[in-house]
């Protein structure tokens, strides 16, 4: 049986030797999935873009006679302090903790590379570095509000025996607690800039670097002149993911702190949970949501941009 | 720059890698200690950093209570089917593009795929409440779960089976019609052991997902099904947290993802040149 031969119902027709199969067999392979995700995820966006111009609360919700707004939520949201609080919270949370994993993991990652000589050192290093990675985030909330105890915890009695602070430090108090929640972020997401810039090192061609070597060029030259350059595609997307991320997050807030004390240390993605689903303010969480996914929105399409560039060069698309 | 500050300059990186080495393991010893530790130990007021006396009854303790290996069932449970979904819709999806890009929806479709990935879900956590708890099964079931985690999970088994599909080749597929094989007949017998590798790859990277998830799972089981994410944190006497057991809890309940990612660190390269290592 040739391709001919092949069932009717398969076989569109064949063009020089390629077979081209009848036009609804890929719409049939991608159509259940992408139905899937429409179900799951079109619908409620479609939803909550709806009630974010309705004053819709549970009960309101309940009994159907929910009505038009306009733009109150959106008033509502960004003329409160809580929303404006949280984006300065979000600037302190990006700062040190987003900026500051991105640059600590690309020195690691360098440092891991050029350094560190023998392969499966490397190996055993770079697995031990990406253990928090792997932790669920219930299991890292719980572990640091352990240790960060303010009267009896890990950390504040290594500090003290250190003599660098000389009382305990009240990581949960208002003002210091969204630092609990950076610190174990930190430690936490540190790896994921790290394994990015890694695995990019690892594909940088090394053919330049032996005509760097042939020209004489070595140590901080080649990195400043080679390495970084080539590197700043993949560097920007470890920023970009990290920034998505912020504003993905809530799991370690609600286990560490909920926020508190008295919603100090709260995110724009936790207000919107928390109006949502322990306040009951559905239109206002929607207008939070859109706010948020409009943010994002900008981050993912810049990401793609990225990716595609990175994804080509590595091969991988 | 001169030999003797180059040679400097690596002194110190290297002790910035150890410090952040210690610094990495140092909360695991941590919870590794506490975890065999007593109660009244784990609440003196200056703590110790070695156990007085191992408690390894502690582990036993846990388990003692039906429940807390009942939720580790459950997260189990979940982890699988919701693995188990995603590979088949993802390996759907990932043939079409890998093998007809055009006809099934080119390159927009695919990045479309993958930024459901990326949006933060809280933007969309109440109306799938609704929406759930509209449906038969309800909100607090092992369904419910399955159906959500598809939202990170499929993205993903679709990117990486494409890559492997794409990696496949198809010429050894159309010699199989050529041969007489049915299409599905050509891809079973053909095709899918060539990818077999990367499809349990896939597989191990969903399964870690799911089986980690805590914001859904907190808001949308409890009562009939409680996955282990949501039990430790509620590990308390009184308004006391018995962090002894909390610890012990979750050192078993992180052991399979640590495992798997061990096994697998290679294909974690790839799935985070995605950008999609968050779940």
């Amino acid at each position: 049986m040739s391709v001919a031969e092949m069932p009717d119902w398969f076989v569109h027709k064949k063009l020089r030797g390629n077979l081209i199969v009848a036009r609804w067999v890929p719409a049939a392979l991608v159509g259940l999935p992408v139905l899937v995700l429409f179900a799951i995820v079109v619908y409620p966006t479609v939803w909550m873009f709806y009630h974010a111009f309705q004053d819709t609360n549970m009960m309101r919700l309940f009994q159907g006679n929910w009505s038009f707004v306009g733009w109150d939520n959106f008033a509502a949201v960004l003329s409160s302090g809580r929303f404006g609080d949280s984006v300065l919270h979000l600037m302190q949370y990006l700062l040190f903790g987003c900026v500051l994993q991105v640059i600590l993991g690309t020195i690691l990652a360098l440092t891991l590379y050029e350094v560190v000589r023998k392969e499966w050192l490397r190996v055993i290093l770079l697995i031990v570095m990406v253990l928090p990675m792997m932790l669920p985030p219930s299991i890292v909330g719980v572990l640091w509000k352990f240790l960060l105890t303010p009267s009896n915890g890990a950390v504040n009695q290594a500090l003290l025996n250190l003599g660098l602070i000389d009382a305990h430090v009240e990581w949960f108090n208002a003002g210091v607690s969204l630092w609990a929640i950076i610190i174990a972020d930190v430690w936490n997401w540190t790896a994921l800039p790290l394994l990015i810039v890694y695995s990019g090192r690892v594909s940088l061609p090394p053919a330049v670097y032996e005509a760097a070597r042939v020209d004489g060029a070595k140590g901080w030259l080649v990195m400043r002149r080679i390495t970084l350059p080539m590197l700043k595609e993949v560097i920007a997307i470890a920023f970009i993911v990290r920034f998505m991320d912020a504003f993905k997050f809530v799991d370690l807030v609600y286990v560490m702190t909920s926020g508190g004390p008295a919603q100090t240390s709260e995110l724009p993605a936790y207000i919107a949970f928390q109006r949502g689903i322990r306040e009951f303010a559905i239109g206002e969480a929607a207008a939070y949501a859109i706010i948020i996914f409009a943010i994002s929105a900008v981050l993912i399409v810049l990401f793609l941009k990225y990716l595609k560039k990175v994804l080509k060069a590595q091969g991988f698309a | 720059m001169s030999e003797q500050s180059a040679r400097l300059v690596r002194t110190l990186l290297l002790i910035f890698l150890g410090l952040w080495l210690i610094l990495t393991l140092f909360p695991l010893y941590w919870q590794f200690i506490t975890a065999f530790k007593s109660a009244a130990e784990t609440n003196r007021t200056i703590p110790t950093f070695w156990p007085e006396v191992w408690h390894f009854e502690n582990l036993a303790a846990i388990f003692a209570e039906p429940s807390n290996f009942g939720a580790l069932v459950d997260s189990f449970i979940i982890a699988t089917g919701n693995t188990v979904a995603s590979l088949v819709l993802g390996s759907l999806a990932g043939y079409a593009f890998a093998r007809f890009p055009r006809q099934a929806g080119g390159e927009n479709l695919a990045f479309w795929i993958l930024s459901n990935r990326m949006f933060p879900p809280v933007a969309v956590l109440v109306p799938m409440f609704f929406l759930f708890d509209a449906m038969p099964w309800g909100t607090d079931s092992y369904l419910s779960l399955i159906i959500l985690y598809l939202v990170f999970n499929m993205p993903l088994a679709t990117w990486l089976m494409m890559v492997f599909f794409r990696d496949a080749p198809r010429e050894l597929e159309e010699a199989a019609y050529l041969d007489g094989y049915t299409p599905l007949r050509a891809f079973v017998k053909v095709t899918l052991p060539l990818v077999l590798p990367g499809m349990i790859s896939v597989a191990m990277l969903c399964w870690i997902f799911a089986w980690n998830e805590y914001l859904f799972a907190n808001l949308f089981v409890g009562t009939q099904v409680r996955t282990f994410t949501i039990v430790i944190p509620t590990f308390t006497h009184g308004s006391q947290s018995l962090w002894n057991l909390q610890m012990a809890f979750s050192m078993v309940a992180m052991l399979p993802p640590v495992a798997l990612f061990i096994l697998l660190r290679r294909y974690m390269v790839r799935g985070l040149s995605l950008g999609v290592v968050k779940g």
